[in-house]
């Protein structure tokens, strides 16, 4: 028995590597931002780095699911954009308004959703030209419905993004257990289970008589309700929605999905390395903005950062 | 672990009926579709719509071409946009006069060559998808565009620009007759030359390439250097049709080519269509346009419908592939 522990111990080891490897970033960017800026130590600073991924770590979620089924959603970006700015155009102040309208902008997210899931289903083609066409299409009816910001939404609306709960922030915490219960339903549930198995081998699991459409509706459903979640955390934080609001969304949610090791092919991955990619995304925004670093150089660093995670893990996948 | 391109071949043949049926298809709904918007709208057919229209569909055009090369490869190229941008903002970066032609045509063809040998290089030794590889160049390049220009480029576009971009000689644009020799060249190279018929095995089949002892990789990268390549021709075309250059020349063609290539018959799974296809999608995209706003409808139309049109026409090819 003692001598097949550490053999165990190895592959489980090799089998995280990429989510160690980010780990081992995060703390090398917390000591080397520590160096540079007095500022960066402080709590409010690392709250605010948790406050500020919430949007991001929200949309990434449901994106991990689409690309652990060997899709990808791409539009998440516009989606955001028509929900947040239907929140506020919708509440227009109005405190009677908020639950109504949370609750309708949650449910539009899950049926925008679904409607990708079906059209992927019945028209058979890539969920990457179903959802760029959905993308496109709702990015012109946003435009349709309001060419600026649209509406406005009470003062005490801003809770939810600037709220706190023990002295953590209320998104962050919200974070913490939503994706603790995803990573339990992939884990644990039968459905959590097959979406690994689509993923991983597609015509295999037709073969064995998996509900891929359950798992489709699923996944995309799950992507959109996260977009209704992610609108409607950044128009309390934004305090208004404008129809651009979700336009870097879209990469966005992707490279920590792709960073914390899940592979675009599908089946392999999970949710715990997107929390940590989405972590360290926000914390090198955060140290570059400390070193002084423009925007335009955040940009290519996301990009290189891209890059090189998906050369990285996928020679990992060779090899295997 | 099947992998997808392992398990598609072997779902058999793919019979295409395309070769019986679309050759007049798609000049024949070009035509209707240009025939109602001249009835709706008589001043559709005048001639300096068509004169414009004609001005819009080149850079396009040029675009869809390398496109064309890539999706036929069983990739795709969304880095298109930031190099048309990029090339657009070198041309603004010298003084203005031609007699800095070369050098622009010569850096703007560098940037392109350079983005489509990465992007080759991503997608064939490191095994990257094509989305996700183009949509990272497109994005470093993006960033090292807005650090160059500290976000807003000034300066003119050389007048030889001008003239290609947005005169024409006797009614006809010279960036069309551009397109037209592009198009040619191009065209005899994939339809005719070994070149071609090795993109087409690799693209259709890439075991099957293997096999025939083809050269996947290097094709494949040469398909991404022939993109970038054309990107940046028409990033130099388009800014001398807008004549104002800002960071962001270009935006959306990565998404209207691919619309205008699928539309055009060239499936996404590889190894089917041709450039006249791609070409006549890109007419039909610029004509659809072109009508939304001749009809008075709002322009966010225009989005809804490009969003449509690229889900029917993979779904119509899906189809009829099977």
């Amino acid at each position: 028995m003692t001598a097949l522990a550490p053999i165990r111990l190895s592959s489980r080891l090799r089998a995280n590597q990429g989510v160690l490897v980010v780990a081992a970033l995060l703390v090398i960017l917390l000591i080397f931002g520590a160096f540079i800026s007095d500022r960066f130590r402080t709590t409010s600073n690392i709250l605010n780095i948790f406050e500020q991924s919430t949007g991001l770590a929200l949309v990434s979620l449901g994106q991990t699911l689409a690309i652990l089924t060997g899709g990808i959603d791409l539009s998440v970006g516009s989606m955001i954009s028509l929900l947040s700015t239907l929140t506020s155009g919708l509440i227009a102040g109005k405190v009677s308004m908020v639950l109504p309208v949370a609750i309708g902008i949650l449910l539009l997210g899950l049926l925008i959703g679904i409607c990708n899931g079906l059209l992927i289903i019945w028209l058979r083609v890539h969920p990457l030209i179903v959802t760029l066409g959905m993308s496109a299409v709702l990015q012109g009816i946003v435009l349709l419905y309001s060419l600026g910001p649209a509406g406005s939404v009470p003062p005490s609306f801003n809770f939810l993004a600037y709220g706190k709960v023990l002295g953590l922030p209320i998104g962050a915490v919200f974070i913490l257990v939503l994706f603790l219960l995803v990573a339990l339903f992939l884990r644990y549930a039968r459905l959590g289970r097959y979406i690994y198995a689509v993923g991983d081998d597609e015509v295999g699991a037709r073969l064995m008589g998996l509900p891929r459409a359950r798992v489709m509706l699923t996944v995309y459903g799950f992507s959109g309700f996260c977009c209704g979640l992610a609108a409607i955390y950044l128009t309390s934080r934004f305090s208004v929605g404008q129809p651009y609001t979700g336009l870097n969304y879209t990469l966005a949610s992707i490279t920590p999905v792709v960073v914390g090791g899940t592979l675009l092919s599908g089946g392999k991955g999970g949710v715990f390395g997107t929390l940590l990619g989405v972590y360290l995304i926000s914390l090198l925004n955060n140290v570059l903005n400390f070193m002084d670093v423009s925007t335009h150089y955040q940009l290519i660093a996301q990009g290189l950062i891209v890059i090189a995670a998906v050369s990285i893990y996928v020679e990992k996948k060779k090899r295997v | 672990m099947v992998d997808v391109s392992q398990a598609r071949a072997t779902e058999g043949p793919a019979i295409s009926m395309k070769s019986r049926l679309s050759p007049y298809a798609l000049p024949m709904f070009l035509i209707a579709l240009i025939a109602v918007s001249g009835i709706v709208s008589p001043a559709f057919l005048s001639t300096s719509n068509i004169s414009n229209m004609l001005l819009q569909v080149a850079p396009l055009g040029i675009v869809v071409i390398g496109q064309a090369f890539v999706i036929i490869l069983r990739g795709l190229d969304l880095s298109v946009s930031s190099v048309m941008a990029t090339a657009a903002v070198i041309a603004t970066g010298f003084s203005g006069q031609n007699s800095d032609v070369l050098s622009i045509l010569l850096i703007a063809l560098g940037i392109g060559i350079a983005t489509g040998l990465v992007n080759g290089w991503l997608v064939t030794k490191r095994s990257v998808s094509p989305f996700l590889a183009t949509l990272a160049t497109m994005i470093v390049l993006q960033g090292f565009r807005f650090a160059y220009t500290q976000g807003a480029p000034s300066g003119n576009v050389p007048p030889l620009f001008r003239l290609i971009g947005s005169a024409t000689w006797h009614g006809v644009p010279y960036n069309m007759m551009l397109l037209v020799v592009l198009a040619i060249v191009f065209g005899v190279v994939l339809a005719k030359s070994r070149f071609g018929r090795e993109v087409y095995i690799t693209g259709g089949n890439p075991t099957t390439a293997r096999l025939l002892g083809i050269n996947a990789d290097r094709v494949t990268i040469i398909g991404y250097v022939i993109s970038g390549a054309l990107a940046a021709i028409a990033g130099l075309v388009l800014s001398g049709y807008v004549g104002i250059v800002d960071n962001w020349v270009g935006r959306g063609f990565e998404l209207d080519s691919i619309v205008a290539a699928v539309m055009g018959g060239i499936s996404l799974s590889g190894g089917q269509g041709g450039i006249l296809g791609g070409l006549f999608g890109a007419a039909i995209l610029v004509v659809v346009f072109n009508a939304v706003l001749l009809f008075g409808l709002p322009v966010q139309l225009q989005i809804i419908i490009k969003g449509l049109v690229i889900v029917l026409a993979a779904a119509f090819y899906v189809r009829r592939r099977i």
